[in-house]
C-alpha cells in the first residue's frame, strides 16, 4: 500500500486502529457469551411478571432465558413433550382434572419453587363516576360471585361486606381464564376446599361429572373467558367494561392501574395481598418434605384457615418444573445457564418480589430450592451463602413485625377507605405493597383510584366537600355517564410518529416512479 | 404421387428445455403433493376421535374431548358467523376501494393507493388482534349497543340478557363477539379482496370502455355496463378467496372472542368461536384424545376452506376476465 496523501494516511492508520480494537473487544463479548447457552421454557401467566424481570436482569451475565406465558397446562404439557427446557407452573403433575389425570413425564424432573403470590380479584366498578377502589369481599361471596349466584353488584350479601359502600345495580360479569391455567387451578381448588357445596353445585349445573379443582373453567352465559393472565386482566382494565371481577396475580393488578378485593380471612380481617400478607399466610402451608415425585409440592389447607389476621388466603407458591437427567434436547450445557439463572432468582431474585407484586419465598423453601438446583445436569457448584442473599424474609422480623390489618378492615360495621392494588400507589408498586398506603389522595376514600387507570383517560372524579364542616364525601347521586374519551397530548405524539413512518415508507417509491415518469 | 399426410413432427427438446419443463412440473405437483399429504394427515390424526364419537361429531356442540363427549356443531357455526361478517365488511370496502383506484384515482395517486393497501397486507395478525382487543372494541361497542336497540327484532342482532331501557346495564354483553372479531378479520381480508378486483377491473377491454364513453355514457354509466358486468368473475372470486382466508384466521379470533360452546347465533352478544381459535387455544394443553379431536376440527376447516376456494376458482375460470387472465 503506497498512500501518498498524509491525511488520508492518517484515516486509514486511524479506521484500521479502531477495526483491530473491535475486534478485539468483539472476541472479548463472544467469550462471555459462549459461557451460556440459550435455554427456553413456557408456562404459568401468573408468575410471568416476576420471570420477565429476571431474565431481563441476567442478560447482562449473557445468558438468554426466553419465556412463554402460555398458562400452566400448556407449559406441564410442552415440557412433558420435550419441547421446552423448563416449564413453570402453580399445580403438579399428577393431578385429576375433570376426572382425567395429568400423566407425569418420562423424563426425570423436579419441583423447584420459585415465587409466593397472591391470587387477587380485581374489578372495574364505579359510582357516581368514581372508581371504587376499597371493595371487600368474603370468600362465600366470592365464590357465589364466580358461580353465577350472586348476579348483581348490590346484592345484599355484597353490601353486608362492604358497610360503607353504596354499590350499584349493575350485572357482575365474572372474567375467568379460557384457557388451561394454573390461576384457575388454585382458585377452584381453594373454592372446591372451602366451599364446596357452592362449587360442587355449579360444577353438576353446567354437567361436569367430577368437581374439584380443574385448570378449564368451566363458564356459563354472561361470563366472559379471555386467554391468558394479560387478557383477563386487560379486559377488566378497559374502561367500558365496568361491573368486571377477574382472578390475577396482585402484580397485573398493579400493573394495569386496578384496585383489588380485600378477602376476609379466618381472622375476621379483610386483607390485601401484599408481600407480607402472603408471606405469612404461607406460613401454614405444608411442603411435602417426603423425597419423590412429589417432593416440595404445597398442601394449602393451613393457608386458607391461617388465624392470624396478617394474611392472605389465596396465598400460594409458584413452581418451576426442571429436568434431572439430559436427555432429548436438553444437554449439560443447557443445565448450566438454568441452573446459573435459578441460583439467581433464587437468591438475588427474591428481593425484588415484594416490588414486582409478589412475596419472596422464605428461608427453607430457598434453602430446598438451591438443592434441587444441584439435581440439574450440568449445574456448576455454587456455593451460595443464604445470608448473603438480601432476602427480606431471612430476617425473621419479616414476619414477626409485619403490619397489622387496621381496625377498619375488621368484619363490622366500619370499612377502610384507602384504595387496594393499582390504584393504590399511583405508580410506583412498592407503596401497594408496604401496606396499602394511598398515594396522593385526600382520605375521601372512593377517590385517589382514577386517573391511573390503563388510557391515563380518566380525571379524578368530583367529590363534594361539605363548606360548613369541612367533610368530604363522594356524591353517590351523580349519573354513571363516564367522561368522553378524550386525546391526551401522549396520543397525538404516538399517531404522527406512526403517520410519519408510513409516510417515510411510502413516499420514497412514489417519488421514484414519478421521476421515472418525467424522465421518460 | 404425393402423399398428402402431414408430415409428423418430432419435438427435438434441448436439455435446457427438459430441465425448464422438470423443474415446473415438479413445482406443480409439490403443491399437490402437500394438500394431499396435509389432507391425509389431518385425516389419519383425526379418525382416533371420529372412530369414538360418530356422526355426533357433526351434531355434538360442547367440547370435552376427555369425557368422550365433543363436535363441531357450535365451532363451525361460530367460524361461519365471523367469516360472514367479516365479509360484509370487506367486500363493500374492496369494492369501492378497487373501482376508485382503477377508474377515479388520478394516475399519480394509483401507485400510492395499490402500496397503501399492500402494506394493510403486511400488518401481522397479531397486531391487529391487540389493535381490536385494546382498542378498537371500546369504539364499536354503542355500534353494537345502538344495533341491539333498535333492530333487536331481527333474530340475528337480538341480544339476551340485557334491558336497553336501564342506564345501568353492563356494556359487557357486546364485546368479545362474533361481529367485533368479525369487522377485524374483515379488515385483515380487504387487501387480498381489493388486489383481486383491482386485477380484473384493470383487465377491462379498452376497446369497450372507449365504445361506451363514444355512446355518451358517463364515467359511472360506463363502469355500470362494462366494468362490473366484466369484472363479474373477478367480484364473486375474490369475495370467496376472501371468504376462505376469513374461515381461517386464528390469532385475532383467539385474542378478541370469548370462546362458547354452544350455537351462538346472536353475532352482536358476547361469546363465539372459531375453529381456528379452538385449535389455538387448546393444542397446547391436550391429552392425545384432545389433539385427535382437534385434529377433527381442523379436518373440517380444510374440507371447507378448500371447497370455498375451489368453489372460487370455478367462477374465476367460467367468467370473462377470468378466462383471460
Amino acid at each position: 500500500m503506497n498512500i501518498r496523501n498524509p491525511l488520508i494516511r492518517r484515516i486509514v492508520a486511524g479506521v484500521s486502529l479502531a477495526l483491530s480494537s473491535l475486534t478485539v473487544f468483539g472476541s472479548v463479548d463472544a467469550a462471555l457469551a459462549v459461557s451460556y447457552v440459550p435455554i427456553s421454557g413456557a408456562g404459568s401467566s401468573w408468575s410471568a411478571n416476576a420471570i420477565d424481570q429476571w431474565r431481563r436482569n441476567v442478560t447482562q451475565y449473557g445468558m438468554r432465558i426466553n419465556y412463554a406465558s402460555t398458562g400452566s397446562s400448556d407449559g406441564r404439557n410442552q415440557f412433558k413433550g420435550g419441547t421446552v427446557d423448563y416449564a413453570v407452573s402453580e399445580i403438579p403433575y399428577g393431578l385429576i382434572d375433570n376426572g382425567r389425570k395429568d400423566d407425569l413425564p418420562t423424563r426425570g424432573f423436579a419441583y423447584m419453587p420459585i415465587v409466593a403470590g397472591g391470587t387477587a380479584f380485581m374489578y372495574n366498578i364505579t359510582s357516581g363516576g368514581e372508581r371504587i377502589a376499597n371493595l371487600r369481599l368474603s370468600g362465600d361471596v366470592i365464590s357465589k360471585i364466580f358461580t353465577g349466584v350472586i348476579t348483581k353488584w348490590n346484592d345484599s350479601a355484597i353490601a353486608k361486606d362492604n358497610p360503607g359502600l353504596t354499590l350499584p345495580d349493575r350485572t357482575i360479569v365474572p372474567v375467568v381464564r379460557s384457557d388451561g391455567s394454573g390461576s384457575t387451578a388454585q382458585f377452584t381448588l381453594w373454592m372446591s376446599k372451602q366451599y364446596g357445596s357452592i362449587w360442587n353445585a355449579y360444577c353438576n349445573k353446567v354437567g361436569r361429572n367430577e368437581c374439584g379443582m380443574t385448570s378449564n373453567y368451566p363458564t356459563i352465559s354472561g361470563m366472559v373467558a379471555q386467554p391468558n393472565s394479560q387478557g383477563v386482566s386487560g379486559y377488566v382494565a378497559q374502561k367500558a367494561n365496568e361491573g368486571t371481577i377477574t382472578y390475577v396475580e396482585y402484580s397485573y393488578a398493579l400493573k394495569t392501574g386496578f384496585p383489588v378485593a380485600k378477602v376476609l380471612n379466618k381472622a375476621g380481617y379483610y386483607t390485601e395481598p401484599t408481600a407480607q400478607n402472603v408471606a405469612v399466610a404461607l406460613l401454614g402451608a405444608k411442603i411435602n418434605k417426603t423425597p419423590g415425585d412429589n417432593y416440595l409440592t404445597q398442601d394449602l389447607a393451613g393457608v386458607y384457615n391461617n388465624k392470624d389476621p396478617r394474611t392472605y388466603p389465596l396465598s400460594s407458591y409458584s413452581y418451576m418444573i426442571v429436568p434431572t437427567e439430559a436427555a432429548g434436547s436438553f444437554t449439560a450445557d443447557k443445565g448450566k445457564t438454568l441452573a446459573a439463572f435459578s441460583n439467581y432468582f433464587l437468591c438475588q431474585g427474591q428481593n425484588q418480589a415484594d416490588v414486582l407484586g409478589y412475596s419472596p419465598l422464605p428461608g427453607n423453601l430457598v434453602e430446598a430450592g438451591l438443592e434441587q438446583v444441584k439435581r440439574i445436569p450440568g449445574a456448576e457448584v455454587a456455593d451460595i451463602n443464604i445470608n448473603s442473599c438480601d432476602n427480606p424474609t431471612l430476617d425473621k422480623s419479616y414476619f414477626t413485625s409485619a403490619p397489622m390489618p387496621s381496625e377498619c378492615d375488621k368484619l363490622g360495621a366500619s370499612q377502610c377507605t384507602d384504595a387496594t392494588g393499582g390504584a393504590a400507589g399511583g405508580s410506583s408498586g412498592g407503596t401497594a405493597a408496604t401496606g396499602g398506603t394511598t398515594g396522593g389522595t385526600t382520605g375521601t376514600g372512593l377517590t385517589g383510584s382514577s386517573g391511573v387507570g390503563m388510557t391515563g383517560t380518566m380525571g379524578t372524579g368530583p367529590t363534594v366537600c361539605d363548606a360548613d364542616t369541612g367533610v368530604c364525601s363522594s356524591v353517590k347521586a351523580l349519573p354513571i355517564a363516564t367522561e368522553a374519551l378524550g386525546w391526551s397530548a401522549m396520543n397525538w405524539v404516538i399517531t404522527s410518529v406512526v403517520f410519519i413512518i408510513v409516510l417515510i415508507i411510502v413516499v420514497p417509491p412514489v417519488l421514484v416512479t414519478a421521476a421515472a415518469r418525467k424522465r421518460r | 404421387m404425393f402423399d398428402d399426410k402431414p408430415r409428423r413432427l418430432t419435438i427435438i427438446r434441448d436439455t435446457g428445455d427438459k430441465v425448464f419443463r422438470g423443474t415446473i412440473r415438479a413445482g406443480g405437483s409439490v403443491v399437490l403433493i402437500i394438500m394431499v399429504l396435509v389432507g391425509s394427515f389431518l385425516a389419519f390424526r383425526a379418525s382416533e376421535a371420529l372412530g369414538v364419537v360418530g356422526w355426533s361429531f357433526f351434531t355434538e356442540q360442547a367440547w370435552e374431548p376427555d369425557q368422550g363427549k365433543f363436535g363441531i356443531a357450535a365451532v363451525i357455526v361460530g367460524t361461519i358467523l365471523i367469516a360472514l361478517v367479516a365479509v360484509c365488511v370487506a367486500v363493500p370496502l374492496a369494492l369501492s376501494t378497487s373501482l376508485f383506484i382503477t377508474e377515479y384515482a388520478p394516475r399519480q395517486l394509483r401507485s400510492f393507493l395499490v402500496s397503501i393497501v399492500d402494506l394493510m397486507a403486511a400488518i401481522p395478525s397479531v397486531v391487529f388482534g391487540l389493535w381490536g382487543f385494546f382498542f378498537f372494541q371500546p369504539f364499536i361497542v354503542p355500534i353494537s349497543k345502538w344495533l341491539a336497540q333498535y333492530f333487536g327484532w331481527i333474530p340475528f342482532l337480538a341480544v339476551d340478557g340485557v334491558d336497553p331501557t336501564d342506564p345501568l346495564a353492563t356494556t359487557t354483553v357486546y364485546t368479545s363477539s362474533s361481529f367485533i372479531a368479525g369487522i377485524v378479520v374483515g379488515m385483515m381480508v380487504t387487501p387480498i379482496v381489493t388486489s383481486i378486483m383491482r386485477e380484473v377491473f384493470s383487465q377491462t377491454p379498452i376497446g369497450e370502455r372507449e365504445a361506451a364513453l363514444g355512446l355518451g355514457a358517463t364515467r359511472w354509466a360506463m363502469i355500470r355496463n362494462v366494468v362490473l358486468p366484466f369484472g363479474q368473475g373477478g367480484i364473486i372470486g375474490g369475495t370467496m378467496l376472501g371468504l376462505g382466508r376469513a374461515l381461517g384466521e386464528t390469532i385475532t379470533v383467539y385474542m378478541i372472542i370469548s370462546p362458547v360452546f354452544t350455537i351462538q347465533p346472536h353475532i352482536l352478544q358476547n361469546g363465539g368461536n372459531s375453529v381456528a381459535a379452538l385449535i389455538a387455544l387448546r393444542y397446547g394443553e391436550s391429552t392425545p384424545m384432545g389433539l385427535s379431536a382437534l385434529m377433527a376440527a381442523g379436518l373440517a376447516l380444510f374440507a371447507m376452506t378448500l371447497a370455498v376456494n375451489f368453489g372460487a376458482s370455478i367462477v374465476v375460470a367460467r367468467s370473462r376476465s377470468g378466462a383471460a387472465s
